[in-house]
């Protein structure tokens, strides 16, 4: 089996056409990656070229551990400066001595969008997490004494999901809020995935192969499985790829990764997060989700691919599907409409719409957590995806199990 | 060895591909002639499993195919019509990705390829890509992996379609080289590539086995049918209409034909010794004419 993944490997996916391609999107990924900073980072020369500097001076003072001494420290630099700039009839002189970055209003912004915000939401979050924790403990008392059973256990597990919530430290979380917000680089994926994929069935038939393979013993099922299992290969390796380029982009570009053992509930989008696990374990964890998603549609190609005999028409279609499970996932993005977001396997892709919110699909009478009936809705598309390749796929009509040992001896 | 066909049918859609198609073959050459659509690979790829047949038994000395199992394929070796192979392998990976799908042990394999690449005279071609081959070049790949796993059955489809006059007389004695031994079953529509090297031929028409015999048996029914005739260049094709004509050459005495008929078609006529052309042309275009 092996040697036959490691043929189909070579078969399909050793093509220069394919490295070309992988090689151009990652340089495409990454110059993505440096028009994110670039566009939005507040510390990219584009936003102010003074601020990178100043902001880890400042960082060095006000980074860490959050303590009433750094904040007081903090607010005795922006209370005046907010003062000042209140009624918009400060200087505006750009090269003001008094000044960190030569302007009044400049410093205003500087201390507000880079310390004041972000560490008055890290300091307060304990204090959200608190109520949210006591809003539940409220509402699993009035859910029983209604004999609501789901609400009650829904309202139980948020209140254990966000007992004891904290930030401690203040850390630079601009690079994974962007991070952890990037898709493009698994729409580059996909089509790389499309472009690979679709020729794993279809080339067999475009060149008679298939008539040929089906004479010999492992010319069917197993070649069947090996071509499955070289295609996830392909598609794991692919992702690792890029997704271990968006991550070296991302942190190098960014030039930190501060926040990477602080809790995802740092990033402001994640306040009512399901889980409770720290910003590099959720990096791991999101990229193995995506990962998962892009395999499913990449089984849903396969599938597409073995009703065709040439590579076009599934190509289009595959296309078509692509976009449309995208499409139908945008409609539903940031609605309740959990069901339509779970069974859709793109949600896997854009997974931080399954870890952001604290969701519950109602399956029996009890809440299950978004994620888990998502995992399990993209594994029953998979596993019909297989099938229905074993299915489609051509087989030998007559010689297919072992046969009669005897008989053949006697041949 | 011996191959027996019972009785079988094959339906497209209503209409009959094979119809009860009976025929026994041993080891030797086999060829199997019939026009484009006679029923030719449909009755091979009902031998070799890719399709199933409606009606009637293949067995192998009296055994049913169908109770052998995937076992069996080890037996067989293919060449289907039209292979192009993958266009981005070398020769010898290929052969090697065959050994696999073959469950041929490795260095057995290696050991094998070697020695048919040198028989079919590609050694030299080795670690070229498919893609670059010619198509005569490409067939005797074809050959080739058909032979690795040392058939006992050796089934080539149209073989020779698409090469040209000298790549189909190596293809030839490369296939006489092989057939020792083994029951080589060559189906085509050319009847010159086993002419000379078929022990038997069985000849379809329209899904039906009309004749199964050896070429000289099959040319000696037509004795007396084959007629060489020198028509005026004026009268051409007046006798063109009325007449079954397996070949026409011109010189300064007129237009000499070769005639295939029952009777003899002009007063000046000779009968000629039949060829296997004749055979061909008397049986499967039987009722048309030119």
């Amino acid at each position: 089996m092996v040697k036959l993944i490691l043929f189909e490997c070579r078969k399909h996916f050793l093509k220069k056409s394919l490295v070309i391609a992988i090689i151009l999107f990652s340089l495409l990924n990454i110059a993505k990656v440096y028009s994110v900073y670039n566009d939005h980072s507040l510390l990219s020369k584009k936003s102010d070229p003074l601020w990178n500097n100043l902001y880890w001076d400042m960082y060095e003072e006000f980074g860490g551990t959050m303590t009433d001494e750094k904040i007081e420290t903090l607010m005795s630099i922006y209370k005046p400066l907010e003062k000042q700039t209140a009624d918009k009839t400060a200087s505006t002189r750009s090269n003001n001595p008094d000044t960190y970055t030569g302007n009044v209003y400049n410093d205003y912004y500087f201390f507000r969008w880079n310390f004041v915000n972000p560490m008055e939401y890290a300091y307060m979050y304990k204090n959200y997490a608190n109520d949210v924790a006591a809003n539940a403990k409220e509402n699993m008392d009035f859910y029983e004494s209604l004999g609501n059973q789901y609400e009650y256990q829904k309202n139980a597990d948020i209140a254990a999901r966000f007992k004891g919530r904290n930030v401690e430290e203040f850390s630079y979380t601009e690079m994974f809020q962007y991070y952890i917000h990037y898709d493009f680089s698994a729409l580059l994926v996909l089509l790389i995935c499309l472009y690979a994929l679709i020729n794993v069935f279809v080339m067999e038939k475009e060149t008679e192969m298939d008539i040929l393979l089906l004479t010999t013993k492992a010319g069917g099922l197993r070649t069947t499985l090996a071509k499955l299992l070289s295609s996830a290969m392909f598609v794991c390796i692919v992702c690792f790829w890029f997704w271990s380029i968006d991550f070296v982009a991302f942190s190098s570009i960014f030039g930190s990764l501060e926040a990477i053992f602080s809790p995802i509930y740092v990033i402001e989008n994640f306040a009512n997060s399901s889980i409770g696990v720290s910003l590099g374990t959720y990096a791991m964890l999101s990229n193995l989700v995506k990962t998962a998603g892009i395999l499913v549609l990449s089984l849903v190609f396969l599938l597409v691919s073995t009703f065709f005999k040439n590579a076009l028409f599934p190509f289009v279609i595959s296309m078509f599907l692509a976009f449309g499970v995208i499409y139908t996932q945008e409609m539903v993005l940031g609605s309740g409409r959990i069901f339509l977001k779970v069974v859709n396997p793109f949600v896997l892709v854009v997974n931080r719409e399954l870890f952001r919110k604290t969701e519950y699909i109602n399956l029996f009478n009890y809440p299950v957590i978004s994620y888990i009936p998502a995992l399990l809705f993209a594994a029953a598309w998979g596993t019909v995806c297989i099938l229905g390749v074993f299915v489609l796929v051509r087989k030998n009509a007559v010689h297919r199990k072992g046969g009669r040992k005897h008989a053949i001896n006697t041949l | 060895m011996k191959v027996t066909l019972k009785e079988i049918s094959k339906q497209y859609k209503g209409k009959y591909a094979l119809e009860n198609v009976t025929a026994e073959l041993e080891n030797g050459v086999y060829g199997l002639l019939g026009a484009n659509g006679a029923g030719k690979t449909t009755l091979i790829n009902i031998f070799v499993g890719i399709l199933k047949s409606d009606k009637g038994q293949v067995m192998i000395n009296d055994v049913d195919v169908r109770s052998l199992g995937i076992d069996f394929l080890s037996h067989i070796g293919y060449l289907p019509q039209f292979p192009q192979f993958y266009k981005n392998f070398k020769v010898m990976d290929f052969l090697r990705y065959m050994c696999v799908l073959k469950d041929i042990p490795k260095e057995q394999g290696e050991k094998r390829a070697k020695e048919l690449l040198d028989i079919v005279n590609l050694s030299d071609a080795a670690d070229k890509k498919i893609g670059a081959l010619s198509g005569g070049m490409r067939q005797r790949v074809g050959i080739a992996q058909a032979m690795l796993n040392d058939p006992d059955i050796l089934i080539l489809d149209e073989p020779t379609a698409g090469l040209d006059p000298q790549e189909r007389i190596r293809f030839r004695n490369l296939i006489t080289k092989f057939s020792d031994n083994r029951m080589v079953l060559l189906a085509t529509h050319i009847v010159s590539d086993i002419e000379y090297i078929a022990n038997d031929v069985i000849l379809l028409k329209e899904g039906q086995l009309l004749k199964q015999a050896s070429p000289q048996a099959l040319m000696h029914e037509i004795e007396g049918k084959v007629w060489s005739v020198t028509v005026a260049e004026e009268t051409i094709d007046k006798t063109l209409d009325n007449l079954k004509i397996s070949n026409m050459m011109r010189d300064q005495d007129g237009i000499h034909l070769r005639v295939i008929g029952d009777e003899k078609p002009d007063a000046l006529a000779v009968n000629v010794r039949p060829n296997l052309e004749d055979v061909f042309l008397y049986y499967s275009s039987e009722g048309e004419q030119w």
